[in-house]
């Protein structure tokens, strides 16, 4: 029941109560809510006749970052007593200072301006129109007017910096990098000896190997650094990546790919990105700063998502033959064993980075006997994961994710593994 | 200070209506007021705030009751006035807690207590005017009265509502 509706039956019920008891003073009580009803009608809202103008200081920050969002309402009518502006904020963004409401008073063609100050998390949060709510001083009319003004946040992935991460791809691209290529040539790492030939440098003889020799002299080789093709999948699924109170795991994944794209592009490798969450969405691969641009407005919207499996997860190999590099980047399940064995069979090159769900889930979920016993379970049955995907030649980084990403990176790939090794040199080929 | 309006203003209606009634010998009835006065004050703790109208309507017809009884005219219109206000401040605090600015939210506060004081002074002048002019009329002038009081109200009703 509406206030006024309540005020009238009132009303009505002590006039009636009072003429049918005949007491003048019965009816006389009513006086305090015909005066309060009046006062309603005083000075209430007219039709609203407001405009909104939103400025944002920034369109692109980094988690964290303050921004400022300064909003002007315009009154293009009559003057208002009480009007409620309100901003309604975008999940995830929260104020830090001043108000996204105001309860003002709005003069005649008058206009008021303020300004507050937000921070949220990773995403793009849009801004919707502001909401006006006018009312008389004591509330019994209302009069609602949307006020249409848009905005736009992006708010981007946390940086974390890796300088150097190691792949070995059985197969480059023709221009120069760091990624060793293979084959013999100008470099820097010894590759092999053969015969000299005319033009070589006299620093690259081998003159401890010529000596041995007769009538041959032997110049070093030293291998070839290229770029590589590199192709980054995001796993997004829901259900490796999030846990009970609504703690998820995502975020870390997210501060990975950002940090291994970023350290691809900058040695200047050919990069592309694969989300598969919410979306299924791919980032073409590319070079440079304008990728690396690409791929993080990609990642700023990177959501997780319902699919269960890795079944509809194809890498198309026009855009990354066999031989390239995927890394990927997922908690994993016990179920995506069979696809990184597929994909292995197809030629590429895998290394999986793994944010450790075990120790963050068991993080948060106290110190009982029966909890230390289900995290050594889990840590059991992950461990015998991790070395199924060991032996099929997948090079895996589990990253316990409390400590830094590039600490985890440096210590797991500082020195290329053994079976690595016996796999370029073909005595591990499937 | 709103908040702590709303109790004082509770706490004063059924202080009046309680007192009013157990002056009249009406004990059982004043314990049941005092005890609906305690039970608006938790509902109203509790954030229940849809249950102040229902409150609102039962003070109203317990202070027409009093007067009824031949109590106080006075305090019967206390707890009406006092209800009213608890019942008005109640929404008026739901509508402070929608703004995130506290100056704004003590500029609104003081706006609308003037506009109460503003309500309340003419309801006790014009109560106390009430009182004091006596009109002996039939019923049928009387009920002539009331009528026209009800239609008055009714267009006032219908311009508010139109409004909205």
């Amino acid at each position: 029941m509406s206030r006024i509706t309540l005020l009238a039956a009132l009303i009505y019920l002590i006039i009636l109560a009072g003429v049918g008891t005949l007491n003048g003073a019965m009816v006389a009580l009513a006086l305090p809510l015909v005066l309060y009803l009046l006062a309603g009608l005083w000075r209430g809202p007219e039709e609203l006749h407001l405009s909104a103008e939103r400025t944002i200081s920034a369109e692109r920050v980094a988690p964290g970052d303050s921004v400022v969002i300064e909003l002007k309402v315009t009154n293009h009518g009559e003057a208002l007593e009480q009007v409620l502006l309100h901003d309604p904020l975008p999940a995830f963004l929260s104020v830090v200072e001043g108000a996204s409401s105001r309860l003002v008073n709005l003069p005649a063609h008058g206009s008021i301006s303020w300004s507050y100050t937000i921070q949220g998390k990773r995403g793009s949060h849009y801004f919707e129109n502001i909401q006006a709510i006018a009312e008389d001083r004591l509330g019994l009319m209302t009069k609602r007017a949307l006020l249409p003004t848009r905005g736009q946040l992006l708010i981007l992935p946390s940086i974390s910096r890796v300088r150097h991460i190691p792949i070995q791809p059985r197969q480059t691209r023709v221009y120069s990098g760091v990624i060793p290529a293979h084959q013999g040539g100008t470099g820097i790492e010894f590759f092999g000896l053969r015969e000299y030939q005319a033009g070589d440098s006299p620093h690259h003889i081998n003159w401890r190997v010529s000596a041995r020799q007769d009538n041959v002299i032997y110049s070093n080789e030293y291998e070839q650094e290229r770029v590589a093709d590199v192709g980054i999948v995001l796993d997004g699924r829901r259900k490796v990546n999030e846990f009970g109170g609504r703690r998820s795991i995502f975020e870390d994944s997210v501060l990975a790919s950002v940090a291994v794209a970023s350290s691809l592009l900058a040695e200047g490798n050919r990069v592309g990105l694969f989300i598969y969450g919410k979306r299924n969405k791919w980032t073409s691969p590319g070079y440079g700063k304008y990728q690396r641009e690409r791929i993080m407005q990609d990642l700023a919207l990177a959501e997780t998502g319902e699919t269960q499996n890795f079944n509809s997860l194809i890498i198309p190999r026009r855009l990354f033959p066999p031989n390239s590099q995927i890394i990927l980047i997922s908690p994993l399940s016990g179920g995506d064993v069979s696809l990184l064995m597929q994909l292995r069979a197809r030629g590429y090159q895998l290394l999986v980075i793994s944010p450790d769900p075990v120790s963050f889930e068991s993080r948060g979920l106290g110190d009982s006997p029966s909890v230390k016993l289900a995290t050594r379970i889990a840590r059991l049955q992950r461990e015998v994961l991790l070395r199924e995907l060991r032996h099929t030649g997948v090079q895996v980084i589990n990253w316990d994710v409390a400590r830094p990403f590039e600490q985890a990176v440096r210590s797991a790939l500082s020195r290329p593994t053994a079976f690595l090794h016996a796999i370029q040199r073909g005595v591990g080929k499937q | 200070m709103t908040r702590n309006f709303v109790y004082v203003s509770i706490l004063a209606s059924a202080a009046a209506l309680t007192y009013s009634l157990a002056a009249n010998d009406f004990i059982p009835v004043s314990v049941t007021v005092a005890l609906l006065g305690i039970a608006w004050i938790v509902l109203f703790m509790r954030g229940l705030h849809r249950f102040s109208g229902l409150a609102f309507s039962i003070f109203i017809i317990i202070s027409l009751a009093s007067l009824w009884a031949d109590v106080s005219s006075w305090l019967a219109l206390a707890g009406v006035i006092f209800s009213l206000l608890a019942w008005d401040l109640t929404k008026f605090s739901q509508r402070l807690q929608n703004t995130n600015s506290p100056q704004d939210a003590r500029r609104a506060e003081r706006a609308h207590f003037s506009r109460l004081t503003l309500v309340i002074d003419l309801s006790l002048a014009g109560y106390f005017a009430a009182t004091r002019i006596h009109v002996t009329l039939t019923f049928g002038a009387a009920a002539l009265l009331a009528l026209l009081g009800i239609w008055g109200i009714s267009a006032l009703v219908y311009r508010l509502r139109s409004h909205e």
